[in-house]
């Protein structure tokens, strides 16, 4: 909001400083996001000139040599002066010598083609009063020679941009705030006054307008219609003109402008009709009609619905309540009576209809926050006398209203006592009292002791006594507050599974030489169609996107990584290592469900050339850093089923990548190289592998305290032997089924370790097939195992595989 | 034969020098000591001596036999020497950077939040975790926002689908889902899980419905704090603002409450804090931070009894401490991952 410092300076007395007016503000509540002064700066050695004769420069076409008088104390000079609007005997401003005007520009005795100047004459802009600066600036009536220019150009103001709250409707005007400043300076409030027309004894007789009705009570509770006859239209009064410039205001006639200044006085928004237009002397507040039309003031021409709230008489809408007049009623140059609206209507009808119509005013921003329904009289007054003021007229005694304000009692009751416990120091009776009166909330002290603190009725927002704290603290200055010692008297607890998970990823992956990224959570459609299916891109989808690159909350944190890797690629950092640990959201169950996630992409292509060759990455180093990240949130991801990545995978390479897909415990992970043809698309240059793992968030386990096992202090005993599977068989079925039939073969010790050594393919091995060389670890727990019971146990596997697989052992 | 013994030995020393690896020197030892070597023969020819001679001529072997062991002994190690440092290749250049040239980092973002994270560790603050999908009851209604706050529009706040159920996110009726804009909503789930005294953080990612540019981002880092306990003062909340703020922005940081309004608070402040340690920030005060005393209305719709309770909750960006903290002048920097940016920090 904006807020003209001049016109806050009629209702209270202000220190000088416009600094110290804003820092109060400030600490008020009430923040200034601007300060702006119009109007000339103060301006030294600058007076007023009087042009006394212009002799054309003798080398300079353009030019003037003038003689100036400055007035007794100043006498008389010379200037040559280049612009053309002026004639002899203006009166001009003069800089003299030693001036400095606005921008640093220093005024000093100089020579412009050969003559002597002693001074420059100045247009508007040159001395910082508006921004014309085709000529001099003329002044007018006639100012004494040789006056500083400051005393003649009187009309500066600083205007304040406020931020008001939502909960401060009062404070949406200038009274309102020059309330709280005279709180907070403990100065007198002067508020604006109204009976100040000469009384008449004459009788106005209202033949303008017959009845008000309301139709919708709930929307519009009261309404109340001034009748002002024989008004003269016309301009404004120039400080009325002034003021409302200052906020932003343009004036437009002396009853329009009266209806803004009295909102931005007191808060109230009005409106004013030419009662010509009002058909049958009949205004009635009513539900719009379904499509109704109506121009409003703005020359826009907006249709309503049946949910909406208009002025009308008996044929059409005069008026959107609360929002906008009707270019059907507006007051024009001839209009000769008027009609007055000041009424209240419902915050929540008018917000909706403000959002509906897509159109804010000023008015419908008062509404919608809430206006003193108790103060529709006061205003009405106000404005009435202020238009008779300057349009002449005369006011109809007779009111015409209907609906009733709202009752309004609110009393709070207070213990001062319950005032310092919260606030936690000590804050005098005396002192609280003074805050809370000082803001015209009265104070009476109750036969118990206890305060009865009457609220007025502009302060909605004040309904208990924790109100009654923060008001107490913004007037004691919340700038004020004392410090004190922290006390730490929670239990404190571990943090939260998933932070800690978080925490371990991120040491695990950046102490691997990966740099950790932070990328959008909305990411574009166009991107989805290799991670996931339509369903849960539907379900991912956002009801209300801002752009097309941001519209689906992302299900894996793979596509951000390589528009990571993309940037650095292209702006050719070296970086081709990032990783990112955030939540992704995916389906479980057949519903959408919100996970953690970690991932990471390595790419080949991108690095500054080395003196020495690194360790390239491959499926098999992403596999364990996967395994890792898994480990980490308490899943062994040994013990499932990992999936080569299929032909029609668009996000891996079927053959290079592998995933591992367990609903049932909550995770998902991929690993391996990405879709060639994918990355290719991305423009990004080499291969990229990656790896990610996702949980529900619940299915992350704490590390649990670990339970010691004793182990076997005597030798094991291994042995290897080479089997003949078909090409497609995963080595890890192989390790299982030997496991398996080795465990089962072994008496009275165990098999303590199954693990692939080698695996070949080629001469010796049959065409289709592959070796994979197992090596089995034997270990007793207490002795050392004898060769004979060894060999027993590793015959009987050999046969067992023979009976029970379809492998072949190769000799 | 004493001579021979002599000569032995003496050719043995004048030949060592040319002996070079393994294989030489097996040669060479097979030449002197082996089945066929010179002193070989002199030892088998001892058998021809007159029996008196032999303990003198015996003792001459064993020293000959001594001087020679010698010579192999200094051969072999010179051998195993020069074996060795065939093994360890020629010598490092020490100076030669590591071929990983681009070290692990850890994004700014983190390191502000895991140093917030730190300094409310020390005085009893745990990190508390919610979703980012919530529900308009927890991110709205049960913070006494109104129904028509301006900021539950859909030109706020991002809205998932009207027929959006997620699996793992609770609903409290039908209301609906939305991307939340603060991490108020963990302490609502927090407090509605728990018994005070509660003591928590939630550092996490919002969205507000902002197109990007310089200091605007659809989504956002924020960590928010909650105190529950009996007798809470809204000195206690100063205390700690003090405290934290000093412990991040470096000693000497002041701060100030100024009055605001927040329908989750009362009364309500908005923080502004000053240091000489963070030059160029372009006034005496600079806004950090929202705070405020939890609203009597919030405790009644977790069911905490606000005449027996009292607490405080305040909210920080994190991106706007980074920024300030750094100097970094675009919130977009965050978001690009530059690895020119990433690992200044």
């Amino acid at each position: 909001m904006k807020l003209s410092l001049n016109w806050l300076k009629r209702y209270i007395d202000l220190p000088e400083g416009v600094q110290e007016i804003a820092d109060s503000l400030t600490l008020l509540g009430f923040e200034v996001d601007d300060i702006e002064t119009t109007g000339i700066p103060q301006l030294d050695n600058v007076v007023v000139g009087e042009v006394l004769d212009r002799e054309q420069h003798p080398d300079a076409d353009r030019l003037g040599v003038c003689r100036v008088a400055l007035g007794d104390e100043h006498g008389e000079t010379t200037i040559v002066c280049g612009a053309s609007n002026y004639k002899v005997g203006d009166r001009v401003p003069v800089a003299m010598i030693g001036a400095e005007l606005p921008g640093g520009f220093k005024i000093k005795k100089s020579k412009l083609r050969g003559v002597e100047s002693n001074g420059m004459m100045c247009s508007g802009k040159e001395i910082g009063a508006g921004e014309d600066a085709a000529g001099l600036l003329i002044l007018k009536n006639s100012p004494e020679l040789g006056t500083p220019i400051n005393k003649v150009l009187t009309d500066s103001d600083t205007v304040f941009t406020l931020e008001v709250t939502p909960n401060r409707p009062d404070c949406l005007n200038h009274v309102g705030i020059a309330r709280e400043l005279a709180a907070w300076y403990k100065r007198e409030l002067r508020y604006p006054s109204i009976d100040t027309l000469p009384i008449s004894d004459e009788v106005v007789e209202n033949d303008v307008l017959k009845s008000v009705e309301i139709e919708c009570e709930e929307e519009c509770p009261r309404y109340l219609a001034t009748i002002i006859k024989g008004v003269k239209v016309g301009p404004s009064p120039a400080w009325m003109q002034e003021l409302l410039a200052s906020i932003g205001l343009r004036p437009i006639n002396n009853i329009v402008d009266v209806t803004n200044y009295v909102m931005h006085e007191y808060g109230n928004p009005m409106h004013a009709f030419d009662a010509r237009d009002i058909a049958d002397g009949k205004i009635v507040v009513r539900k719009a009609t379904d499509s109704e039309e109506i121009a409003t003031l703005d020359d826009e021409k907006r249709t309503l619905s049946e949910e909406m709230v208009v002025i009308a008489d008996s044929h059409k809408a005069l008026a959107i309540a609360g929002v906008m007049g009707g270019a059907n009623s507006e007051v024009k140059d001839d209009t000769v009576n008027v009609i007055l609206e000041v009424a209240y209507f419902n915050p929540a009808k008018i917000r909706w209809m403000s959002k509906q119509l897509a159109l804010s005013t000023d008015s419908s921003y008062r509404f919608e926050r809430g206006v003193d329904p108790r103060s529709l009289e006061f205003a009405a007054k106000r404005a009435a006398e202020l238009i008779v003021e300057t349009a002449g007229g005369s006011i109809c005694q007779k009111k015409i209203e209907a609906g009733a304000a709202p009752v309004w009692q609110n009393e709070i009751t207070l213990d001062t006592d319950w005032i310092r416990a919260k606030a936690g120091f000590e804050i005098s009776d005396e002192e609280i009292k003074n805050a809370l009166q000082s803001l015209e909330l009265s104070v009476s002290v109750q036969n118990d002791g206890a305060w009865l603190v009457a609220i007025p009725s502009y302060r909605g927002d004040l309904g208990r006594p924790i109100d009654l704290l923060e008001e107490v603290l913004r007037i004691y200055g919340t700038h004020r507050i004392p410090s004190g010692q922290v006390f730490a008297t929670a239990v404190a607890k571990n943090d939260h599974p998933i932070t800690e998970y978080i925490r371990a990823t991120r040491g695990y992956l950046v102490g691997q030489d990966f740099s950790e990224t932070v990328t959008y959570t909305l990411r574009p459609e166009s991107e989805f169609a290799a991670w996931t299916d339509e369903k849960v891109m539907s379900d991912l989808s956002l009801k209300n996107p801002i752009s097309e690159d941001q519209t689906l909350l992302r299900s894996n944190l793979v596509p951000g990584l390589l528009e990571v890797l993309k940037l650095n690629q292209s702006r050719k950092t070296g970086a081709t290592r990032f990783f990112e640990t955030g939540r992704t959201f995916g389906e479980s169950r057949g519903k959408p469900v919100e996970m953690v996630s970690v991932a990471f992409v390595v790419c080949s292509e991108g690095t500054e050339k080395s003196w020495r060759d690194v360790i390239a990455e491959d499926y098999f180093s992403a596999k364990r850093r996967v395994e890792e990240l898994a480990k980490m949130a308490g899943m062994d991801l040994g013990k499932f089923r990992v999936n080569p990545a299929s032909g029609d995978n668009k996000a891996w390479q079927a053959g290079h990548a592998a995933v591992v897909d367990e609903p049932k415990a909550g995770f998902a992970a991929q690993i391996g190289l990405l879709n060639l043809s994918y990355t290719k698309e991305l423009d990004i240059d080499g291969e990229v592998f990656a790896g990610s793992f996702s949980i529900l968030s619940e299915r992350i386990r704490e590390p649990k305290r670990v339970k010691f096992k004793p182990f076997s202090l005597f030798p094991a005993t291994a042995k290897d032997l080479a089997i003949v599977v078909d090409k497609g068989e995963a080595a890890s079925e192989v390790v299982r089924a030997v496991g398996k039939i080795a465990s089962k073969a072994t008496k009275g010790f165990d098999v303590e370790n199954v693990f692939v050594f080698d695996v070949y393919e080629g001469s010796g091995v049959p065409e289709g097939k592959k070796s994979v060389a197992v090596s089995m670890v034997f270990r007793s727990a207490d002795r050392t195992l004898k060769d004979k019971e060894v060999n027993k146990a590793f015959e009987q596997i050999q046969s067992q595989i023979r009976e029970k697989t379809n492998y072949d052992l190769r000799d | 034969m004493e001579e021979d013994l002599k000569n032995i030995v003496e050719s043995a020393k004048q030949k060592v020098s040319a002996v070079s690896g393994r294989p030489g020197f097996e040669a060479f030892k097979a030449e002197i000591t082996g089945p066929n070597g010179a002193l070989t023969r002199v030892m088998k020819n001892m058998g021809a001596l007159p029996k008196e001679d032999r303990p003198t001529f015996g003792k001459l072997i064993n020293k000959a036999k001594q001087d020679v062991q010698s010579i192999y002994d200094g051969v072999l190690s010179g051998i195993e020497e020069a074996e060795l440092a065939a093994k360890l290749g020629p010598a490092i250049d020490p100076s030669l950077p590591s071929p990983n040239a681009t070290r692990g980092t850890v994004h700014p973002l983190t390191q502000i939040r895991e140093e917030i994270s730190r300094i409310f560790k020390q005085i009893g603050f745990t990190v508390a975790e919610g979703t980012e999908v919530e529900t308009e009851y927890y991110c709205f209604d049960a913070l006494n926002t109104p129904a028509n706050h301006p900021a539950r529009d859909l030109q706020d706040t991002f809205y998932m689908k009207d027929d959006a159920d997620f699996g793992n996110v609770s609903k409290r009726t039908d209301e609906r889902y939305l991307l939340r804009t603060h991490t108020s909503s963990v302490q609502i789930r927090t407090m509605l899980q728990g018994e005070p005294p509660i003591r928590i953080i939630s550092p996490g990612r919002c969205f507000r419905r902002d197109t990007v540019d310089a200091t605007h981002s659809a989504n956002f880092h924020q960590v928010e704090g909650l105190y529950v306990d009996k007798n809470v003062t809204v000195r206690d909340l100063k205390a700690l603002l003090d405290y934290f703020f000093e412990q991040l922005l470096g000693k000497g940081t002041t701060v100030r409450f100024r009055p605001h309004f927040f329908p989750y608070t009362e009364p309500s402040f908005e923080v502004d804090f000053s240091s000489k340690h963070l030059a160029k920030l372009g006034s005496d005060w600079v806004e950090i931070a929202g705070c405020g005393m939890v609203e009597p209305a919030v405790f009644e719709s977790v069911g905490i009894d606000p005449d027996v309770y009292s607490g405080f909750a305040f909210g920080m960006g994190i991106e706007r401490i980074a920024m300030i903290v750094y100097g970094i002048d675009d919130i977009r920097y965050f978001y690009q991952n530059d690895h020119r940016f990433l690992k200044q920090f």
